[in-house]
């Protein structure tokens, strides 16, 4: 017992005094951040100015009501969101106007202009622009279109204009997550997404990051044969356990850095509080995960003898590992799919896939326990597989053992 | 949770009944030890014994199985067959602690300082920290690495390194110290040193196993020997025996005038001139002091020695000899 914990602490103290650890606890979330935040940092700035909108109408009937509907559209500090200008001139070609209305947008001295014609048969409603990707805008544009439409025909038949507006008062939908124990609150999918996708991501890269490391050391003790000190001091069982237990209490470290970090932040209100309301759990999946992840990577490490192979092998687990976030979008949007649940079940997804799930819905308990315990199952079932190759692994040099080598060490006591 | 003790009642069992016959006094019995990989025989057939205040030498060219046989011993690799007993008992873990190695292939860890190395193998060995750490200056100031103690493994030199891989290996005061290629990478001076070392810890009682391709150096300090090729053992016991075994009957001849004719002796089968010497090779039933008596008469002798043959050549002889054979 002594030898696992001298053998931990000795992983843990070597490795958290090098650069490279002081630097990944920084530099990870940074980056994290930096993919996550960036686009709706983005976003968040576009729509903090007014735009000038264009208006090209050549029915001569839209341009009024539907300036002063955009209009009402105001920004956070009570500025009109948009400026609607009139690009009609009943002095020129209508083709002319449309195509000084494009060089204006070109130019970018409009955001986009909204053109409207009519010929016999059918409305033409259309946003030109640089950028048609904000659905917010495109959303309003359309509503506000519309709703003077409506306006327009109704009042066409001879109904009043109390009527109308009787008639055309629509209420917004507002999605509400509701959860079992009596809480709920707005879903706002930039939220949910970001917040799965940041755990997701920071799982990932410290997985990747301390099993990279924990190759590396392996390699190195294998090709200058301290690994033959290290056995004959103590058990390669011994020796194994202690670099797990070492490296874990790393990965644990590293989680509390950061989330002392991100609570600093959370004042700021950068990050939203959403994401440690489950804290708890996801922390158990967190640890199980890394721990899962971590006794692969040494049953990995031990058959590679070259920095290539391990390179090969650790690019293999980073696939297992991405794979969760490629589900993170969908997954989002359709939080009940069987794919989903079928993952949560399986130990190499369960994780990921259930920290993200923890984050979308309310999970039952007895999915939690569950869960977890194939995850503490398959943590056994591992450790033991991986002791037998360490043991073999360590020892043996130069080429890479064939498979059915592998499964021969298994089989030897 | 991951240990399978089946095995080791098995080898405990086998210990009592084989603690009849075991020689007491003897600290260190290898007995019949074999180890196969994949149908290759590594080590055939080797038994030896070493005891306490004796350094034994396990001698043989590359890849006769020397790694093989002290992995065995140090308990990383198990046996195909065959025991190892200690003291009696057979080898399992429990003896980590009392055990000292020194590999062929050196290396430490390059980003970690010096004092927290040697503290982190002697903790391994359950030395308590603070008593790692005396013994550890006590080792520095030894080998006068003493200024160093703070600095990185990769900030020292070679040399260096060489000697604070030499005090992990032996900080722990271990009873059973096997050294491979201990004077490798070291300079005259140092592995004068290091020799002396090795010699104080003879007198301290320790077992000393030696694994080296210096002939030279087995031969000063070895009592006894093996030689192995290829897992057999080829000859084995004390330095005096196999020399007698395995020595060639020669001997150094000094003259005045001619002796060119003794050449053509019957006893003779060879002889190099240099000189007015002349160094000359005699059958091996030949009795060397009939010989001088049958030459004295006819030619002037002014000195006559036999040469003791060298390990080193006898090693080339014996594995060529068995090379030849297969």
């Amino acid at each position: 017992m002594r030898k696992i914990f001298e053998v931990a602490k000795w992983e843990f103290v070597e490795k958290v005094k090098t650069r490279a650890f002081i630097i990944s606890i920084i530099i990870t979330p940074a980056i994290i951040i930096g993919f996550s935040m960036g686009p709706t940092l983005l976003s968040d700035n576009e729509s903090n100015t007014t735009q000038a909108i264009g208006i090209l109408d050549s029915t001569g009937v839209y341009f009024k009501p539907l300036s002063s509907e955009l209009e009402e559209y105001k920004l956070d500090d009570g500025q009109p969101n948009y400026v609607a200008v009139n690009l009609y001139n009943k002095h020129k070609l209508f083709n002319e106007l449309k195509l000084a209305g494009d060089s204006l947008v070109l130019t970018d001295e409009l955001e986009g202009y909204l053109f409207i014609s009519e010929d016999q048969h059918s409305l033409k409603y259309q946003f030109r622009g640089r950028s048609i990707g904000n659905f917010k805008d495109l959303k309003r544009f359309e509503r506000s279109f519309n709703k003077i439409r409506t306006e327009i025909k109704l009042s066409g038949k001879g109904l009043s204009s109390e009527l109308i507006k009787y008639i055309n008062d629509k209420v917004e939908l507002h999605p509400i997550k509701l959860e079992e124990s009596g809480k709920e609150s707005s879903a706002n999918f930039l939220v949910v997404f970001f917040t799965s996708f940041i755990l997701i991501m920071l799982l990932m890269m410290m997985i990747l990051y301390s099993g990279g490391m924990l190759i590396r050391s392996l390699i190195e003790e294998k090709s200058n044969r301290l690994i033959e000190i290290l056995v004959s001091s103590c058990s390669s069982d011994e020796l194994l356990t202690g670099k797990i237990l070492g490296l874990s209490a790393l990965g644990l470290f590293q989680i509390i850095i950061w989330v002392v970090l991100a609570i600093a932040l959370t004042g700021s209100s950068l990050i939203p509080a959403d994401a440690f309301k489950n804290v708890a759990p996801m922390l158990i999946y967190f640890v199980l995960g890394f721990i899962f992840y971590t006794s692969i990577f040494v049953g990995a490490g031990s058959i590679a003898s070259t920095e290539q192979e391990a390179q090969q092998l650790t690019s293999y687990i980073s696939l297992i590992l991405l794979f969760p976030i490629i589900l993170v979008f969908s997954a989002v949007q359709n939080s009940d799919s069987f794919m989903l649940q079928l993952l949560s079940y399986i130990p190499f997804t369960t994780p990921s896939i259930m920290i993200l799930r923890l984050n979308l819905q309310e999970v039952s308990p007895q999915e939690i326990l569950i869960t977890t315990l194939i995850l503490i199952i398959s943590i056994y079932i591992t450790i033991t597989v991986a002791a037998k190759i360490f043991k073999i692994g360590i020892l043996s040099y130069g080429k890479r053992p064939s498979v059915r080598e592998i499964f021969q060490w298994l089989k030897e006591k | 949770m991951f240990k399978s003790f089946a095995n080791l009642h098995l080898i405990k069992k086998k210990a009592i009944f084989d603690f009849g016959n075991h020689i007491i006094g003897c600290m260190l019995s290898v007995k019949n030890l074999t180890k196969e990989f994949k149908n290759l025989i590594v080590v055939d057939n080797l038994s030896f014994e070493v005891s306490e205040g004796k350094i034994f030498g396990l001698l043989g060219p590359n890849g006769a199985g020397k790694t093989t046989t002290i992995r065995t011993i140090l308990n990383i690799i198990r046996p195909s067959s065959g025991n190892i007993f200690f003291d009696g008992k057979p080898i399992t873990t429990e003896f980590f602690n009392i055990i000292g190695y020194l590999p062929e292939e050196r290396g430490l860890y390059k980003k970690s300082r010096v004092i927290d190395v040697i503290k982190y193998f002697a903790v391994l060995k359950n030395i308590q920290a603070k008593k790692a750490i005396s013994l550890a200056d006590e080792w520095l100031n030894k080998l006068d690495l003493w200024d160093l103690k703070e600095k990185k493994i990769e900030e020292l030199s070679k040399g260096n390194q060489q000697k604070v891989q030499f005090i992990t290996s032996v900080l722990h005061e271990p009873k059973l110290l096997i050294l491979d290629e201990p004077f490798a990478g070291f300079d005259p001076i140092n592995q004068e040193k290091i020799k002396e070392l090795i010699l104080s810890f003879v007198d301290q009682g320790k077992i000393i196993i030696l694994s080296t391709h210096q002939m030279d150096t087995a031969e000063k300090l070895c009592s006894d020997i093996m030689l192995i090729d290829r897992g057999k053992e080829v000859c084995s016991g004390s330095l005096k025996e196999i020399k007698k075994q395995f020595g060639l009957n020669v001997v150094s001849v000094g003259f005045s005038g001619n002796i060119s004719e003794i050449k053509n002796h019957p006893n003779v089968i060879d002889m190099n001139l240099y000189g007015n010497r002349a160094e000359i090779k005699l059958k091996e039933e030949v009795q060397q002091s009939e010989f001088l008596r049958s030459i004295s008469q006819q030619y002037s002798i002014n000195s006559f020695n036999p040469i003791d043959p060298s390990l080193h050549k006898i090693f080339i002889d014996v594995i060529q000899r068995n090379a030849d054979i297969r």
